[in-house]
């Protein structure tokens, strides 16, 4: 089978352990106001506008060669993008890999079993960021071959979930909660920090309890809001909002405090505390 | 006051003295020499023993050699072990390095039009590159290699004295220079109160007077008798090769250690100072010839000595498979820690196919070091003149690419035609160019200094150019990937899209991409390119270097004499471009050629750094010369969890695939172009502009812009 494909990053280094390619798939359950990637958020092929990019020649239906219109979604299958991620095999030492990411990569759950298991049969370590929202039998069905969980909480509050992210947090909690002890490979937790959304510590402090509370839990990772996603004008993204970064100071100690708290290792960003 | 202390005054002093060269100087695109400026009052006039008011051939440069060194300033620092500073060079007075070469003597007219046409670097009148074996020097110490010049010269009789009383000339120049800093240290520790500092300089006069008359035999000594050697070797012509310096070094450490002569702390503190006086190239570890590992203590130290020093350094670690893990992670840690660009990697695995080359066994490829910007030597054994000998493949597309556009068919089959058409001419008259050089540069510029440390030069009595037991020239192409780029940019877009013409392309070319022109240029230059991976420009980088290789290895040369292929553009990337006209990747006339074997900027729009590293372990030539990965990276990778070891991750990957050497910039975007507005600013930072480190101060405007456009999104 074919699945729809966002993007393939060689080189990542902000996706899991060790040196990574990232496969993007396209299409996404949630509408976070501050989505760093609203070009994966529908499931077919679109078109990322970059307005610094655009000379205004008129030309754009002979096509763009200013990098302004690009298109975004590409079908390819399992094999075909495994092929892609044996390219730089060479460069995963012991703990890089391929992760799947997205939009929310288990939006196209056959396709993301379909890849993983390849990948398995290929002896590359799996990692996986996902919001954990969907039927729990997802993800039964892909635990045997992740080795990685990245996991985000971007919200306790269910009121505000719902509010911020179009969707209620109810099952991501439960599904965690349910697969926790499951995931004997590790799971790393994250939530995206935006201020005047998620950045006061009571709201961070609750995540972090939840976390703190899990048993296979590697760490919990907190991720400063950057508008990078705003650069990317698509069809989904006129509802995006630019939002304060927030304070680093501030989060270090936060950050330090959960870590004493809940006798977990806290990271900002890649950086232990 | 500790050593770490010492180190970090004579730091800022170097920084000092940086600037103080600079005013005095100019701008110096060149290696961080580590000399210092010389005093206002110094003055030396050259004698001239030639029609033009130049001077030539042995007794020309060994009398002027010998002159300026005995009026060399003394340089003795009391918080510094050893004595002596590099200040003047002597090509100075010949017009800066090469030198002057002796046209009216012997003119190469017939050579230089077609070496123009197709713009090569000839290497004529190029000289060190090579690299001493030190183990012969530090056997014989200096009167011992007296001893040797006068024997020798005994045997080979009177045809030769010229050649061995020029050596011993210049020899007998450094004694006596020695000895004028032996009565400045005397002289300084008569004045000195402090006695911890008299009791330093009373140490580094003892050691001083040591070596003047016998073979060095402590760690202190070698250091201070290499100190002595690349001073004289980089006051004659530049030369600035090291050694395996761990290796080198190691018998002493060991022994003055078990003796109690030596702490780490010292050594560290010696070896810090050595880097001060004489930044030259040196490499650690590496396997031994069964293939262990050699990374010994002083590995470890000459790395920390660096640290210590935080400036400008030219240290390469040769990484094999069983690499000691902590070196190569110290060596990640310090890339970051210091940002210096220090230390560079090797590849072992790609290395050892010097192996492949005539007469080379495995044991040599293991002993030929990293000890120059993109190259490597045989200590003593071979005369490689790396580094000097460029052919821009450029060039050479631009040339075949008219004259088929001149013509009256197109296609890619023809151009290809023509491209290694003229690129067979290009060696060639670049083969005509080294064996000129050969066959003439003793009489120009003999090679007086770093023939006492080369196998049968001293005991022929005949120049390393001609005597070396390996003439293997390095040969680099440069501009790889704007003739792939181009190749592909024409292939994809004229042959199957068919969205341009070869004649709309051309007409565009012609006009510069200008007016009009524009979008062509920004359908070609987004087109399929070199490092992406798997594509068109890959094709054709793959083919380009498989020809160019096989064009140098199959080029029939006279002697012992064979090329060698490489892709190394130096940082000549500005003057080769200014040759160029627009080329059909997008590339507008006189803009400068990729570097080195690199992609150009734009390869892919996430800048994969593994992808990059895929590509040039690919257009590898495969015959032991380097094809190098220059890399930028962010400084905050390294601060987060697991970067060190990502980067490991990619060093490893990359020699495995075959790579031969990468060299990193550890640079902040914003602060490299905050400095290249106003360089004032950053007096200590310290870049690695191709092959070498320098401090970014005293970089000239165009060679800051060379740092400064690639510092393209890598990770």
């Amino acid at each position: 089978m074919k699945g729809m494909v966002a993007d393939i990053q060689r080189t990542s280094v902000h996706d899991g352990p060790g040196l990574r390619t990232t496969v993007f798939l396209k299409g996404c359950n949630m509408r976070c106001a501050w989505c760093h990637n609203p070009e994966t958020l529908q499931s077919k092929q679109e078109i990322i506008y970059y307005a610094e990019k655009c000379i205004h020649c008129g030309k754009c239906e002979e096509g763009c060669y200013t990098g302004a219109r690009v298109l975004c979604g590409k079908e390819y299958r399992a094999e075909e993008i495994l092929d892609i991620v044996e390219e730089d095999r060479v460069y995963y030492g012991k703990s890089g890999g391929m992760t799947v990411s997205g939009g929310e990569p288990s939006a196209q759950p056959e396709f993301l079993l379909e890849i993983v298991k390849e990948a398995k049969k290929r002896d590359i370590n799996v990692g996986i960021e996902t919001n954990f929202s969907m039927d729990l039998d997802i993800y039964q069905e892909l635990l045997p071959y992740i080795d990685c969980w990245m996991v985000d909480i971007k919200i306790y509050d269910e009121e505000k979930h719902q509010r911020y992210t179009g969707i209620s947090n109810k099952k991501i909690l439960s599904n965690i909660r349910k697969l926790d002890p499951y995931l004997k490979c590790g799971l790393i937790i994250r939530t995206p920090v935006i201020e005047g959304v998620n950045s006061e510590k009571e709201e961070l402090k609750k995540i972090a309890g939840f976390a703190g509370s899990l048993k296979n839990l590697w760490y919990y990772e907190l991720l400063p809001y950057h508008p990078l996603g705003l650069s990317k004008q698509t069809e989904s993204s006129k509802d995006m909002k630019r939002f304060e970064t927030p304070n680093k100071e501030k989060l270090k100690k936060y950050a330090e405090e959960f870590g004493r708290i809940y006798q977990m290792k806290v990271k900002i960003s890649n950086i232990s505390v | 006051m500790n050593y770490r202390e010492r180190i970090r005054i004579l730091r800022d002093k170097k920084i000092k003295d940086t600037l103080e060269k600079r005013k005095q100087k100019g701008y110096m695109d060149l290696d961080d020499n580590g000399g210092v400026a010389v005093p206002d009052d110094f003055s030396f006039t050259p004698v001239s023993n030639s029609s033009d008011g130049g001077f030539y051939g042995a007794v020309g440069f060994s009398v002027n050699m010998a002159k300026l060194a005995d009026a060399h300033p003394v340089y003795v620092d009391p918080l510094e072990i050893l004595a002596g500073r590099r200040m003047v060079m002597l090509l100075d007075y010949q017009g800066g390095w090469p030198g002057k070469w002796p046209d009216h003597l012997m003119p190469y007219d017939g050579l230089k039009k077609e070496l123009d046409e197709y713009d090569i670097i000839s290497g004529i009148g190029s000289n060190q590159h090579y690299a001493c074996d030190y183990q012969i020097g530090i056997s014989l110490g200096y009167h011992g290699l007296i001893q040797k010049i006068r024997h020798y010269r005994k045997k080979n009789g009177k045809e030769k004295y010229e050649f061995y009383d020029a050596h011993e000339r210049v020899l007998r120049a450094l004694l006596r220079l020695i000895e004028r800093h032996i009565d400045e240290i005397s002289f300084k520790i008569s004045v000195e109160e402090n006695e911890e500092i008299r009791e330093n300089l009373k140490e580094m006069l003892e050691c001083n007077k040591n070596i003047l008359t016998a073979p060095p035999k402590t760690f202190l000594e070698v250091c201070q008798w290499l100190g002595w050697f690349y001073q004289v070797s980089w006051m004659y012509n530049r030369e600035g090769a090291g050694m395996q310096i761990d290796q080198f070094l190691y018998p002493f450490y060991k022994k003055d250690k078990e003796e109690g002569r030596l702490d780490d702390e010292k050594a560290t503190f010696i070896l810090a100072d050595l880097l001060l006086l004489n930044p030259n190239y040196y490499q650690l570890s590496g396997p031994d010839e069964n293939g262990n590992d050699m990374t010994n203590e002083l590995s470890f130290l000459v790395l920390r000595a660096a640290h210590w020093l935080n400036s400008s350094a030219n240290i390469t670690i040769r990484i094999h498979d069983k690499i000691n893990e902590e070196l190569l992670k110290k060596g990640v840690e310090y890339l970051f820690k210091d940002g210096n660009g220090w230390p560079r990697f090797s590849g072992d695995k790609g290395l050892m196919n010097y192996a492949r080359n005539e007469n080379v066994t495995r044991k040599m490829a293991v002993e030929r070091i990293a000890v120059g910007c993109n190259w490597m030597a045989l200590p003593g054994r071979e005369y490689p003149l790396n580094d000097c000998v460029k052919i821009n493949v450029a060039k050479v597309f631009d040339i075949a690419y008219h004259e088929m556009m001149n013509g009256e068919d197109y296609s890619m089959d023809i151009l290809w035609k023509k491209f290694v058409c003229h690129l067979e001419r290009g060696v060639d008259i670049t083969a005509r160019g080294i064996n000129f050089h050969l066959d003439n540069m003793h009489k120009h510029m003999p090679e007086l200094w770093g023939n006492l440390l080369m196998h049968n030069a001293i005991e022929q009595g005949v120049d390393m150019t001609l005597s070396a037991e390996f003439v293997n020239i390095g040969v680099d192409g440069a501009g790889i990937a704007v003739v792939a780029d181009s190749f592909a940019a024409l292939e994809q877009r004229v042959v199957k899209d068919r969205c341009l013409s070869w004649k709309e392309i051309y007409d565009a070319i012609l006009a510069d991409f200008k007016g009009e022109n524009k979008r062509i240029q920004q359908i070609l230059s987004h087109s399929e390119k070199y490092c992406q991976g798997k594509g068109l420009g890959d094709k054709w980088a793959d083919k380009v270097n498989r020809e160019f290789t096989k064009q140098i290895k199959e080029k029939k040369m006279p002697k012992n004499r064979i090329l060698i292929p490489g892709w190394f553009s130096w940082a000549n990337t500005i003057g080769l471009g200014k040759k160029v006209g627009a080329t059909p990747n997008g590339r507008k006339a006189g803009e400068p050629i990729n570097h080195g074997a690199n992609p150009n900027a734009g390869f892919r729009k996430d800048g994969a750094a593994t992808a990059m590293s895929n590509g040039i372990a690919m257009v590898q030539p495969g015959f032991g010369n380097p094809a190098p990965f220059q890399l930028e990276l962010d400084p905050g990778i390294g601060m987060e969890d697991g970067g060190v070891e990502r980067i490991m991750d990619l060093i490893r990957g990359h020699f495995e695939k075959g790579g031969t050497l990468i060299n990193v910039n550890i640079v902040n975007k914003e602060k490299i172009f905050a400095a290249h507005k106003d360089p004032e600013l950053y007096p200590d930072l310290v870049v690695r502009v191709t092959g070498f480190t320098s401090y970014f101060i005293t970089l000239s405007p165009e060679f800051r812009k060379l740092v400064v456009d690639r510092m393209i999104d890598t990770i």
